[in-house]
């Protein structure tokens, strides 16, 4: 039988119809054609002459295609697309490649999940930090015109205080004299023991300028700010910090007007401020509580007594230069009027905002380089993925070129997939930022202002978007260029096979390999310096002995213990009660701890040493502290004695210095028994006797060089008063902290015990900054390491599956296994070498920037430099290892019949 | 080969009357194309016969126009096939011919004298 549909279709095919329509006329109209067939076959014609009878019916006036173009519809045909028609066709062509991107996505989902993953682990990493970065450096304070608001110091650098606290009188004639600011104010921190509601409280608070608020523009909750009436000795009155209202006083919203036992005095409450005040702070000091800063006479005309920080607002206008210049006169005027305090005494003018977060904005920006360069690793690690795969894809984009689609839509609809990669991994990433950001803010340190301000809002959501859409532009468009660029003729010659290994797809592939090596060795380096200085501050001795030692602040109310005997007595019986306690090895009386407080300092006239000029009189810092502290801070006594019980008013006064001290004034001859004084040799005042000499010990932090010090026992002191107690014990200090505690308590139930900590957490607090850049940094190389070394893997495993077929003729000529491993495995290291290489001179140049974090070795440290490298060959080593292991093992038949 | 009318007459006839003897044809069962063009030959002693091209296209455009339905078939030994029966509206089309077309010959009858058989 003939084929009659194939006649019928031919006929047919002018009509373009829809080929189910087709099919159904070819089948009936083919069934109708054999039926005439066999009838005239059974009537005796031969089957030629049957076929051509059958088929004349089509060569009649009445085509069938003719006729039936006036029945069936036609399908219509696609538009042929002009060149000229792309722009009306952006959004349907956006929508088709978003459909065919994902279609590709869901048939590789194992390949979607790594990239999506590498890409969420790098822009996660960006949005965190940003975040950081934004809440801390970018978000303006929350004060009116904030950056009007400038911090005031006075600049006694060649004393060492470059910045120094400016003293009452020398504040007093600022605020006259000057005219480039609407106002100025000061405050100093001050303790406050709150009693009279439930448990006695010690309350960090300030004294400050009655103005102070109203120059901020700080809003109160409820009541209102101080008024200038009230900044006068005598007015008892009271602001309370929101958080402090919540905690204490339930948010009772009548507690304006309500007295509060401050420090056995009565205060009145006049207002509620919002807990966003944050004046710029030393360590983790939060005010609750803020009184008028109300100098006494005598207070307001010490010039030389530092305790005040300083706050102006410029006129609108006034510029930083202008305030800076007329500051400077005026420092000039007050150094000429009293060269006795003021001499060589400039002063500093810095923007408030740049005061409270200034010292954070180095390690900031270095983690926002770190963590950009973990997305250029990313970036790399997913554009070589899209390379690999674009090998893969080759047949399929051929013979889209083939047929006609134009190389420019191909690369277009290649980078809109890289695209919606990268908003997956943005949106992964966004998450994994959330999480992390969650980890991270439990690490900034404790005097890092508005720390609480970090989340992710609308402007990390731009940014991440932005981060997004550029790294997909990025890793995208190397594999875009290359998928699209290649000879058509060759690839389909080839049958589909695999071009992508091309000179030009290993040259890219190797480039991408060596700069994941340099930066990853750049980040690893930084994060390796971080670690190296890190160790030196903790290795640093802080000149006594941390562990198993429990401190707490006990500040006592002037009122309630006025003079020595009566405080002499509290301390007695709380020694005494402690000491008896089990697991308590000894316990002293001390004042201002170590990292918790600058210490006050003077300078001090020396018997038979001439006092030097005043700007060359350097200060001493000194304690009050009780018997027995020494040995229980583990301060090792060099020579003489130390304080003991009978070191009290009825004997001579006695001083214990530091060695620092002793070799300033006595280089040559032996301290004790020498003669000291407060001040200078000529200031009215009794003598001291030195007793002894202990090792220096580090005041706030390990950087700073220890200052002098000396040392005096309260037990001699009219005014000045310890506030601390230190307890050295056999077991976790913390553990002992109720009981020690309910032993104050058993003494005194109204008096305030705070800070409750051990000496190695408060030590762990002054290297918080440190110990979380070098934290974040040493993360984000870590991720960085991995990332490289999956991406050197990668390349690795493809460059070695390329070779099989070599290696596979090199080993049935006798190669043997350890040769094939040599070539690979150098074929590796090559790589890694280069990127070593580049990585060394980049470091070299950018780890520069990292100076001012760094502490104790240089930015160019030759272990460090010598250490990562290892580290790097040694991972890049193992990377190229196991695919040329699995080389080793390629079976020569196998390998020469492959591809 | 059975005796064919002139190809002027066939145009016409079929112009005119094709329509009408197909929906004659599936009146009272449904039936094939092939059979359709059997029953035509037959009927008309082989006076009128239609070739796969001009039947094909007509039975189609009767389907488009909705007066006759076609539908595959499957029966049992045999080979699909595609039975076309008269719609509701084609029984309808199919009383108004027949009755213009008896109108037109009985006209035709009266003015050439040639008696209804």
């Amino acid at each position: 039988m003939p084929d009659f549909k194939a006649e019928i279709r031919e006929r047919l095919s002018s009509l373009s119809l829809a080929p189910a329509r087709e099919n159904e006329i070819a089948e009936e109209l083919a069934q109708h054609l054999e039926d005439q067939y066999e009838q005239a076959v059974d009537r005796g014609a031969t089957e030629e002459e049957a076929r051509l009878a059958v088929l004349t019916q089509f060569n009649e006036t009445d085509p069938l295609a003719q006729s039936l173009r006036r029945v069936e519809r036609r399908v219509p045909q696609n538009p042929i697309q002009m060149g000229t028609e792309r722009k009306t066709n952006m959004i349907s062509d956006l929508r088709q490649d978003i459909r065919y991107g994902l279609r590709m996505f869901l048939k590789n989902p194992g390949f979607t999940a790594i990239a999506v993953l590498a890409l969420a682990l790098g822009i996660g990493a960006n949005s965190a930090i940003f975040s950081v970065v934004n809440a801390l450096l970018l978000r303006p304070l929350p004060y009116k015109d904030p950056s009007q608001l400038v911090v005031i110091w006075e600049n006694a650098a060649h004393l060492g205080f470059p910045k120094n606290t400016p003293s009452p009188a020398n504040f007093l004639d600022w605020q006259k004299q000057s005219t480039m600011f609407e106002t100025m104010a000061a405050f100093a921190e001050r303790s406050f023991n709150l009693t009279g509601i439930g448990e006695p409280e010690r309350l960090d608070g300030r004294r400050v300028s009655a103005n102070l608020f109203s120059l901020l523009g700080v809003k109160p909750i409820l009541g209102r700010t101080f008024v200038p009436d009230e900044d006068k000795p005598g007015t008892k009155v009271a602001l309370l910090n929101e958080s402090l209202w919540k905690r204490r006083f339930g948010s009772d919203p009548n507690v304006v007007g309500r007295s509060l036992a401050l420090n056995g005095e009565s205060y009145t409450v006049v207002g509620v401020l919002p807990s966003s005040v944050r004046l710029p702070a030393f360590g983790n000091w939060r005010d609750q509580v803020w009184v008028p800063l109300a100098f006494p006479a005598e207070e307001a005309a010490a010039r030389g007594n530092h305790f005040l920080e300083v706050i102006g607002r410029m006129k609108p206008g006034v510029s930083l230069q202008q305030a800076r210049a007329e500051m400077e006169t005026i420092a000039a005027r007050l150094a000429q009027q009293y060269p006795e305090h003021n001499t060589r005494i400039g002063s500093v003018v810095n923007p408030l905002h740049e005061e409270i977060v200034g010292n954070m904005k180095p390690a900031l920006l270095i983690l926002l380089g770190a963590v950009a360069f973990v997305l250029l690793i990313a970036c790399a690690n997913v554009a070589n993925l899209l390379l690999a795969r674009a090998a893969a894809r080759h047949k399929e984009i051929a013979l889209r070129l083939a047929l006609g689609a134009d190389r420019r839509r191909l690369t277009k609809q290649l980078l809109v997939e890289s695209v919606m990669l990268s908003l997956f991994g943005a949106g992964v990433g966004l998450a994994l930022a959330l999480a992390g950001l969650r980890v991270l803010t439990r690490f900034i340190p404790a005097d890092v202002a508005h720390a609480e301000m970090i989340t992710i809002d609308g402007k990390v959501m731009i940014f991440t978007l932005l981060v997004a859409v550029v790294t997909g532009l990025v890793f995208g468009l190397a594999p875009a260029s290359q998928a699209t660029h290649f000879n058509l003729n060759d690839t389909l010659k080839e049958g589909g096979r695999d071009s992508g290994a091309g000179p030009r797809g290993k040259r890219l592939r190797s480039a991408l390999v060596i700069a994941e090596v340099a930066v990853s060795f750049i980040l690893l380096i930084g994060a390796g310096l971080l670690i190296n200085s890190f160790m030196h501050l903790r290795n640093l001795d802080p000149g006594f002995r941390a562990d198993h030692l429990l401190a707490l602040n006990v500040d006592l109310s002037e009122t309630k213990y006025p003079d020595n005997p009566r405080r002499v007595a509290f301390f007695d019986e709380v020694v005494r009660r402690v000491q008896a306690l089990p697991a308590v090895r000894s316990v002293a009386v001390a004042g201002n701890l170590p990292f918790t407080y600058n210490g006050d300092s003077m300078p001090i006239g020396v018997e038979g040493v001439p006092d030097p000029p005043p700007d060359q009189h350097p200060d001493v810092i000194y304690r009050a502290i009780g018997p027995g502290y020494f040995s229980t801070m583990g301060i090792p006594l060099v020579r003489g004695r130390d304080f003991t019980e009978q070191d009290n008013l009825d004997a001579d006064l006695a001083v214990v210095v530091s060695e620092k001290t002793a070799k300033y004034y006595w280089p040559n001859a032996d301290p004790i028994g020498k003669r000291l004084k407060n001040g200078s040799t000529t200031q009215e005042g009794p003598w001291r006797t030195v007793i002894g000499v202990v090792k220096d010990v580090r005041q706030n932090d390990f950087i700073a060089e220890p200052k002098m010090q000396m040392y005096f026992t309260y037990r001699q002191l009219k005014s000045l008063m310890p506030n601390a107690l230190v307890v050295r014990t056999a077991v976790d200090p913390l553990s002992l902290a109720t009981s020690v505690r309910n032993a104050i308590w058993a003494v005194d139930k109204d008096q305030t015990v705070a800070n409750v900590d051990s000496m190695e957490h408060i030590v762990a607090g002054a290297v918080a900054r440190q110990r979380f850049s070098m934290l974040l940094l040493a993360i984000f190389a870590g991720v960085a390491l991995v990332l490289a070394a999956v991406g050197i893997y990668g390349v690795m495993s493809y460059s070695v599956a390329q070779q099989t077929r070599e290696i596979g003729i090199r080993m049935a000529l006798g190669a043997q296994r350890g040769d094939v491993l040599k070539m690979t495995i150098k074929q590796g290291l090559r790589l890694v070498g280069f990127g070593l290489l580049i990585g060394l001179v980049v470091a070299f140049i950018l780890t520069r920037v990292m100076a001012s974090l760094l502490f104790g070795i240089s930015a160019t440290d030759p272990i460090t430099f010598l250490t990562i490298s290892l580290v790097l060959l040694a991972v890049a080593m193992l990377a190229s290892y196991i695919p040329s292991v699995r080389a080793m093992r390629v079976d020569p038949m196998v390998a020469l019949r492959y591809q | 080969m059975a005796y064919m009318a002139s190809p002027i007459l066939d145009r016409e006839l079929k112009k005119g009357s094709a329509e009408l003897l197909i929906l004659s044809l599936v009146e009272d069962r449904p039936r094939h194309g092939y059979d359709i063009g059997q029953l035509i030959e037959l009927r008309s002693r082989g006076a009128l016969r239609f070739n796969v091209a001009s039947l094909y296209p007509l039975l189609y455009r009767l389907e488009k126009r909705g007066w006759i339905r076609g539908r595959w078939v499957e029966k049992t030994g045999q080979r699909r096939r595609r039975y076309y029966r008269l719609t509701p509206a084609g029984a309808k089309i199919l009383k108004a011919q027949r009755e213009g077309w008896r109108e037109f010959v009985e006209a035709i009858g009266l003015i050439t004298g040639i008696q209804h058989a």
